[in-house]
């Protein structure tokens, strides 16, 4: 077994609110060694993320940290805790760098990627001038950016967010450190792209003979790349040991659960006898790019001439990546985006209805939003948030009546029908997501356009969510159009599913076959990527 | 970036037109003209008086001649200064307002910006507390206040400054109208740089930017000023538009010779085209300033770029 490199023992983080200390972090020890990986996993709150950046002094201001994190990559060994600026400034981006989950913002706008990455050189390394830039050059290669001789001087919004992520790990092995933190790297991105991140830091780790440490929610990242595992549960580590001991035999009943949690379970397909509830054809929505005084605007196609047809009762799933049109097709369908095509709702031309005709037709076509944050009014009760449609659709109905349905809707969904005088933001991610179904259930539609609604959410949130969205159809014989770029979650909800890519249908197919024999190799693609195609998933 | 200048300059002739002509008509509405004084006018003389401007004919019809006028140019006489065009009044008081307004407003970012960093870097100290304080007071006391007082301490109290005049503008009679117009304009500054700046300092880029092993001051000026000053930016275009017309109180304080001054005096006169003629100046100006400032602010930040050719 390798040296330690990094020790930490009884780590506490508490944060000094107006309102009382809350502790984030408890008692947490653990080592990490020379050239390993390892993961700490956990579902949001649970600490992770605080007890990574302790160990770079990055905390927040309100934070107070106690304990020791022992580091040995320096000249003899140190409480990072306790070591003076000046040498934490050399230990920062020198011996340890980090790597964070937002590849979006995590970099400056202002300056261009080459910039940054000599930034550190210059602050660790006696290169300078063209030896920097060569050795910036070689960084971006070595991380695959395409053309890094072009792509030095761009400036990260030229770029995708996988490149950006790129960038920063290019940035954090400038000085080939002995410690990568990786907090939750990949999660922002598409699986596509999460899994040639990952297959990169395993590459470079090897190159380099660095130890990670990986910071994650996501079981199957962490089968797949780390040698050792600690489970975090409020702040506290609740198992701890080696990835495929704990797997196999977890212990403690939480790392059991997260483990299972994820979503199981088939939907039986609709017999081609049920009645047809919505029709598409030749469905295009395009945005304008360019607006020009003079000569023709340009246009980018989101979606691109879409046949689909949708029976009663039936799931409908739609995955791929971010920016295939998925969700545009979605509001295009519910006229929520302009397109040219035509749609049918019940034999009812949707396309020939102006914004009044549409207006009883929305009662009954209804959409649920990824984001359970953003989509909430914040100065909005949820009983005025949930009643407001039955004000639009139903406006005779007396405050009583309408109070009960208010009622029944949050009944439905498993909500305290008593929290209806509260507001969004006392509910968790999974509560508020459950608000928004009961928002669109309480006008009882028949067809709900679900965008991403688990995406937002834990696992272990997610499968109650599912749950839930389950019981609704069979209880509503509700028909369900889903998006989601996550195939686990489709596979266990849609009876059929449509795979998009650019604007376009690539394949299309009951659930079953789909992910049984996928024909098309981008599906295959997105599959593996998913790690679907491990054994225990 | 030419193509869209060119935009934004076609799209201020309709802004323009609506506020010429909202002006024009509401002048005419103020009850009172030009030749109306203490000392009531032969009724021939005026009726002279009026057909020689035009003013005898309807109000439709004025514009219409004012409006065709202005194409070509020509802002007309002025009725008070006899003598003097428009366009020699404005050209011969704008040097003077804009010098004014230039160093209130460098005076402005000089003080305003250091001081909304100091207090975002100490935030929630006493050091914060007293420069929001002091910012705060700036922004609520009005400059017709300020202005008497500084003349007052400075001028005759210490006699430091004189109370008043321009002198060419001599350094010495500028110094109070600068702090008296830029004080509201610091405090202004100064709260926007604070909240920017805070905001700034929470952001991925600059945790980024401490991971690498930076020290706080190269974070600080390498990575965060400039983003954080962009919200200052933004406001310039309106701040130096208003410090140039905010200057017709303190011009008329003071003194100055600026085209503040005019306009005060032309609008308690009925001098219709010298109000018009200021009119369509400070609105030219507001627009030029606005996308002086759009285009600094392209320049400053490389995610907005106008044209994606």
């Amino acid at each position: 077994m390798s040296q330690p490199l990094l020790e930490f023992d009884r780590l506490r983080v508490d944060f000094d609110l107006p309102n009382g200390t809350v502790t984030a972090v408890k008692d947490v020890s653990f080592t990490l060694r020379k050239g390993e990986t390892l993961a700490l996993v956990g579902e949001s709150g649970s600490g992770k993320s605080i007890t990574s950046t302790a160990v770079m002094g990055l905390l927040p201001e309100l934070a107070r940290a106690t304990g020791t994190i022992r580091w040995h990559g320096g000249s003899g060994d140190e409480n990072l805790l306790t070591v003076n600026r000046k040498r934490l400034r050399a230990i920062r981006g020198n011996e340890i760098s980090m790597i964070f989950q937002e590849p979006m913002t995590s970099l400056n706008p202002m300056h261009r990627v080459g910039r940054q990455i000599r930034e550190v050189l210059h602050k660790h390394t006696p290169l300078r001038g063209n030896n920097a830039y060569l050795r910036v050059v070689e960084l971006l290669e070595q991380v695959g950016i395409p053309e890094p001789k072009r792509r030095i001087d761009s400036y990260p919004h030229e770029l995708s967010g996988g490149q950006r992520q790129r960038v920063m790990i290019a940035m954090a092995l400038a000085c080939e450190p002995q410690l990568l933190i990786a907090d939750e790297p990949t999660t922002a991105l598409d699986v596509t792209v999460q899994a040639q991140i990952l297959a990169l830091l395993k590459d470079l780790q090897a190159r380099y003979g660095m130890a990670i440490l990986f910071i994650t929610h996501d079981l199957g990242v962490v089968r797949h790349l780390a040698d050792s595992v600690c489970v975090m549960q409020h702040g506290e580590i609740v198992e701890a040991g080696a990835t495929k001991a704990l797997f196999q035999a977890p212990q403690h009943p939480y790392t059991q659960m997260l483990i299972d949690a994820n979503p199981s379970g088939h939907k039986a397909a609709v017999p081609d006898s049920a009645p047809v509830l919505l029709t598409a054809q030749h469905i295009g929505v395009r945005f304008p790019i360019t607006k020009r005084l003079f000569g023709p605007n340009r246009y980018f196609e989101a979606v691109k001439n879409i046949d689909l047809t949708l029976r009663k009762g039936q799931t409908l799933g739609i995955v791929g990546e971010s920016g295939s049109g998925k969700t545009t097709l979605g509001r295009a369908l519910l006229r929520l985006v302009k397109s040219h095509g035509n749609i049918h709702f019940d034999d009812i031309d949707v396309g020939q209805l102006d914004r009044a005709g549409m207006r009883p037709l929305r009662s009954r076509m209804q959409v649920v939003f990824q984001d359970p944050f953003g989509s909430l009014s914040p100065r909005m009760t949820v009983g005025e948030i949930i009643g407001e449609g039955l004000r639009v659709h139903q406006p005779l109905l007396r405050r009583a009546e309408r109070d009960d349905q208010v009622i029944q809707a949050l009944e439905e969904v498993a909500l305290d029908p008593a929290h209806r005088h509260r507001y969004p933001h006392e509910f968790s991610g999974g509560q508020r997501q459950r608000i928004a179904i009961a928002r669109a259930l309480v006008v009882k539609p028949e067809f709900l356009l679900l965008d991403e609604p688990t995406s937002a959410l834990d696992r272990s949130v997610q499968m109650t969510v599912i749950k839930l969205l389950r019981d609704l159809q069979q209880r509503h014989g509700l028909t369900y159009l889903f998006i989601s770029h996550d195939l686990a979650v489709v596979r266990a909800l849609a009876d059929e599913v449509i795979v998009m890519r650019q604007g376009e249908i690539i394949e299309q197919n009951d659930t079953q076959s789909l992910f049984n024999a996928p024909r098309e190799t981008y599906t295959r693609e997105l599959m593996r990527a998913a790690f679907l195609d491990s054994p225990a998933a | 970036m030419l193509s869209y200048t060119l935009k934004r300059l076609l799209q201020a002739i309709p802004t323009l037109w609506i506020v010429i002509t909202l002006s024009f008509f509401l002048m005419h509405l103020a009850p009172g003209g030009p030749f109306d004084g203490e000392r009531q006018l032969p009724p021939e003389i005026e009726a002279n008086l009026l057909a020689s401007y035009g003013l005898d004919k309807p109000v439709w019809a004025q514009y219409f001649t004012y409006m065709g006028n202005l194409l070509q140019g020509d802002l007309g006489p002025s009725f008070k200064y006899k003598d003097f065009s428009v366009t020699e009044l404005v050209a011969q008081g704008f040097p003077v307002s804009l010098e004014l307004g230039m160093w209130a407003i460098g005076l402005a970012l000089l003080v305003g910006i250091p001081m909304g960093v100091i207090a975002a870097l100490k935030r929630n100290s006493t050091v914060d507390y007293m420069v929001m304080g002091t910012a705060l007071a700036g922004v609520a006391i009005p400059n017709f206040v300020i202005a008497p007082l500084l003349a007052l301490v400075f001028g005759v109290f210490l006699a430091w400054l004189p109370v008043g005049g321009w002198n060419d503008g001599h350094w010495k009679n500028m110094i109070l109208p600068v702090v008296a117009l830029s004080i509201q304009q610091i405090a202004y500054i100064a709260r926007m740089m604070r909240a920017s700046m805070i905001e700034v300092l929470g952001s991925h880029f600059v945790r980024t930017a401490r991971a690498k092993g930076l020290s706080e001051i190269a974070v600080i000026f390498r990575h965060a000023l400039r983003p954080a000053m962009l919200p200052v930016i933004s406001y310039l275009g309106p701040a130096i538009a208003g410090i140039i017309t905010g200057s017709v109180v303190i011009e008329q304080i003071f003194g100055i010779p600026g085209i503040g001054r005019y306009f005060v005096q032309a609008a308690l006169n009925r001098d219709y085209t010298l109000v018009m003629g200021t009119v369509v100046f400070y609105g030219a100006l507001i627009v030029l300033f606005n996308l002086i400032v759009d285009l600094l602010y392209s320049a400053l930040d490389p995610q907005i770029r106008y044209d994606n050719e």
